[in-house]
């Protein structure tokens, strides 16, 4: 069976991945100022997370459109493959995978859309695990997601409440919490849910914590480094996990600075991670 | 004034049941009372802290009021009540401790209708063991060694004699040599020229009951005159009486004729709250008045020496002025459920409250400094939250047994994050998680206590010399992490020391929490201060409200 993959550009994967599993991604887009942008395009995310605490309206963002998905899936069926497979940023968060599902019935038992209750990595490792057992079919890719899925951890620790705050996407014991002293929460998504694991002052405390939380998580089979244009932090954790570490550490672990869609919302110079323990 | 022999001999025939245990508990009372301050001013640290004889003498009035209508005759019931009274009126370390001894006593007694000389043996002995037990780490030269050293003059009297008045004499002695003693055990006592302030409490308490007997008066101070530093009228403010409106101090130089007792005695007539201080001949006198008697006492004083100054105060409109304060900070507290965690936080001031709050406590006891909270407000704060999970905040040194008291006579499961300052009670809050599991949530609140470093500034109440820091009456203190490190002229250089002795240089965050004694104005020059001599760290300023402490500042 030749099975085809859709993602959205909020899957964080670089594109030497992409090119290698052959990746259908539709970009996410940002508005900035009135404009609208396409995930990647026109404004780098290094430039991005310099200007965003400057930018005279707060950036927003949309989900593609119907079209954008549709013109996917038709490309793909029509070049020889036998089956889709759409799997998309946690619905509780986006829209993604509500316009995947209206495409998909242009398409009846063709494309198969999923929630991957995720974002960033966390929905990149999902859909690296389909491309990995793509040719042994839909089911074998089915399971792969849903083992994968168990096995995921994404934490982040955010510099501020300000932007999750603003973005009106995460419970309000959240978004409450230290509304009068300068707090930088750590959150923790899981299945499309974000809960704060509890909250520190300094990057430091951050740092220390999101190192614990590595610590309890033994070993693992993927780790993607998290940030949003914070590069010496992220490098500095991960020397850090490499010294302490390094025995139960993949041996690729990517560095990503987080798309612009998804940081407009957590801010500058936050720190995260996502990992797949090993089976 | 002298012993009453006929009394004596009176009440010596007589059986010590429940009644008359009873009125000895009055006496001791009375006696802490009329010396509290004087157990008050021996504080170690010059700072507005640490009342112990107000503790003491809350949680003996606790311990009183639990007994005052009871026509109880046996012995061991009455005591059991007392011990009762006093568990949950327990403020302070020393009213804790306090508390843990009248617990014991009860234990030992609670089969004794009547306390003979063994009973009474018996019930102190077992109240230094109780009282032993109930601290982690017992630190001798304290109301611990004046009980253990009070328990075993008792035993040794015991070889000689059965008349139980003897042996409470015995003990008398004994607990006054053990409180002169404790600057030997202690060497902070020694360095602040002090004795234990609780041992100092708890031997006025069994002196009281010595004294009742011996027919001698309980009301009167004895050359009751503090060093004017120590004189601290804001505790008094706790204790208006009613019909008392007015406070009225005088600074005076007395004339030839003064006569201390005499001066005492005409105050008694007029007022209540009286202490006199004296500094360089100089006399600074205390009242409360009724408000046709607010002349009074100036008139008095202007006969029998010259007056310096005056001033006089309605105390009503105050305590009204602060109620309305209280009121006015509406609090919208964390609503926990019932599988959930509620913390349970003690705040000093309005502004730390809001904090707190917005941080998700979900119940918040109004107390710091020199307004300990007894372990039934404590108590009261989350007995009624709908959940059985709690973990409570003490926020200070002298809190936290009182807080562990709290735990143990409810049925909810408590645990005490100890934390000492209001900024290591913030780190915690951060660490709180209300779904999470009690014991691993309130472990990890602990291990956040030690992520900040605390700084304190206020004035100094007293000139005194400790940890090598001379510290004159009036200037500026600091403390790290509960310790005096430096004193200085002003806020300003209070402020700045303290950042360079916690190494602020190396840190990322510093947030001041400015005190009600200080306008926001000042502070935001003394933080526009911090900000130029930190350039690479965030500087946060906030309004904590806390009396006594300008500035309340955490470096992390």
């Amino acid at each position: 069976m030749n099975l085809g993959i859709v993602t959205d550009s909020t899957c964080d994967l670089p594109q030497a991945l992409v090119e290698q599993h052959e990746l259908e991604v539709v970009p996410a887009i940002l508005i900035i100022e009135g404009k609208e942008h396409a995930d990647g395009i026109g404004i780098s995310r290094k430039e991005f997370y310099q200007q965003l605490p400057d930018f005279k309206t707060h950036p927003t963002t949309a989900a593609p459109s119907i079209g954008e998905f549709a013109t996917r899936y038709q490309k793909l069926l029509e070049s020889g493959c036998d089956h889709v497979i759409s799997i998309h940023a946690a619905g509780t968060l986006t829209s993604m995978v509500n316009i995947a599902q209206q495409a998909a019935k242009e398409f009846p038992n063709r494309v198969t859309v999923i929630d991957s209750l995720s974002l960033s990595l966390g929905l990149g490792f999902q859909v690296l695990a389909v491309a990995g057992s793509a040719e042994d079919g839909l089911e074998a890719a089915l399971n792969a997601i849903e083992s994968t899925r168990k096995r995921l951890h994404l934490f982040a620790a955010l510099d501020t409440i300000e932007y999750v705050r603003r973005s009106g996407r995460v419970p309000n014991t959240i978004a409450l919490l230290g509304s009068l002293l300068s707090i930088k929460p750590i959150v923790e998504l899981a299945n499309g849910e974000v809960k704060a694991i509890r909250a520190v002052r300094t990057t430091k405390q951050a740092n220390a914590r999101m190192l614990s939380f590595m610590r309890t998580s033994g070993s693992l089979e993927r780790l993607a480094i998290l940030h949003t244009g914070a590069e010496a932090r992220a490098r500095e954790f991960l020397n850090q996990i490499m010294n302490e570490m390094s025995q139960s550490l993949p041996r690729d672990i990517l560095m990503v600075n987080v798309t612009t869609v998804i940081g407009t919302h957590v801010g500058p110079n936050g720190l995260g991670f996502a990992a797949v323990k090993s089976k | 004034m002298g012993i009453d022999t006929v009394r004596v001999e009176k009440l010596r025939g007589r059986p010590s049941d429940g009644q008359a245990v009873k009125w000895l508990v009055e006496a001791g009372l009375l006696w802490l009372k009329t010396n509290q301050q004087i157990v008050n001013s021996l504080n170690v640290f010059p700072v507005p802290d640490g009342d112990t004889g107000t503790n003491m003498m809350l949680t003996m009035t606790s311990a009183w009021n639990e007994v005052r209508d009871s026509g109880e005759k046996h012995a061991g019931k009455m005591i059991a009540m007392v011990a009762k009274g006093a568990l949950m009126g327990a403020r302070g370390n020393s009213g804790v401790i306090l508390s843990q001894l009248w617990r014991g006593f009860a234990h030992a007694t609670q089969d004794s209708a009547i306390i003979d000389a063994e009973a009474l043996v018996h019930g102190l002995k077992e109240a230094r063991d109780t009282a032993y037990k109930g601290v982690v780490k017992p630190v001798e030269g304290t109301i611990l060694t004046v009980a253990k050293d009070t328990a075993s003059a008792a035993e040794a009297a015991l070889a000689e004699t059965r008349d139980p008045i003897e042996i409470l004499a015995r003990c008398v002695s004994a607990a006054d040599a053990s409180v002169n003693q404790t600057p030997e055990l202690l060497p902070i006592l020694k360095q602040a020229g002090v004795v234990d302030s609780g041992g100092k409490g708890l031997f006025f308490i069994l002196e009281g009951m010595l004294r009742y007997i011996y027919g001698e008066p309980l009301d009167t101070p004895l050359a009751a005159v503090q060093p004017l530093s120590s004189l601290n009228f804001e505790n008094v403010m706790n204790e208006v009486e009613d019909g008392q409106d007015y406070e009225v101090v005088v600074d005076f130089f007395p004339g030839q004729k003064f006569e201390l007792q005499k001066f005492y005695g005409r105050l008694e007539e007029m007022g209540t709250s009286i202490q006199v201080g004296e500094g360089d001949g100089m006399y600074r006198m205390h009242i409360h008045v009724p408000l046709n008697k607010r002349y009074e006492p100036i008139d008095y004083i202007m006969s029998i020496g010259t007056i310096t100054k005056i001033a006089m105060e309605n105390l009503t409109a105050q305590m009204e002025e602060i109620d309305a304060k209280t009121k006015d900070s509406k609090l919208e507290l964390a609503k926990v459920e019932s599988n959930q965690i509620a913390v349970v936080v003690v705040s000093p001031g309005p502004g730390l409250s809001r904090i707190f709050a917005s941080l998700g406590v979900a119940a918040i006891v109004s107390g710091g400094q020199t307004m300990n909270p007894s372990t039934q407000e404590i108590l009261a704060a989350f007995e009624n939250l709908p959940t059985d999970k709690i973990i409570v905040l003490p926020n200070n040194k002298n809190i936290i047994l009182a807080a562990n008291q709290a735990k143990e006579v409810t049925v909810k499961k408590v645990d005490v994050v100890p934390s000492k300052t209001v900024p290591q009670g913030l780190a915690a809050m951060l660490a709180h998680n209300p779904d999470g599991e009690l014991a691993s949530v309130s472990e990890k609140m602990t291990k956040a206590l030690s992520e900040v470093t605390t700084g304190e500034i206020t004035m100094a109440t007293r000139s005194v010399e400790i940890d090598g820091v001379n510290v004159k009456e009036g200037e500026v203190i600091t403390l790290l992490d509960g310790k005096l490190v430096a004193s200085s002229k002003s806020i300003e250089e209070g402020v700045t020391g303290f950042l360079k002795k916690a190494r602020a240089e190396e840190h990322e965050l510093i947030t001041l929490y400015y005190g009600e004694g200080i306008s926001q104005s000042e502070a935001n020059r003394i933080v526009d201060v911090v900000r130029e001599a930190y350039p690479s760290q965030e500087i946060e300023l906030q309004d904590g409200g806390q009396p006594h402490y300008q500035f309340i500042i955490s470096v992390e």
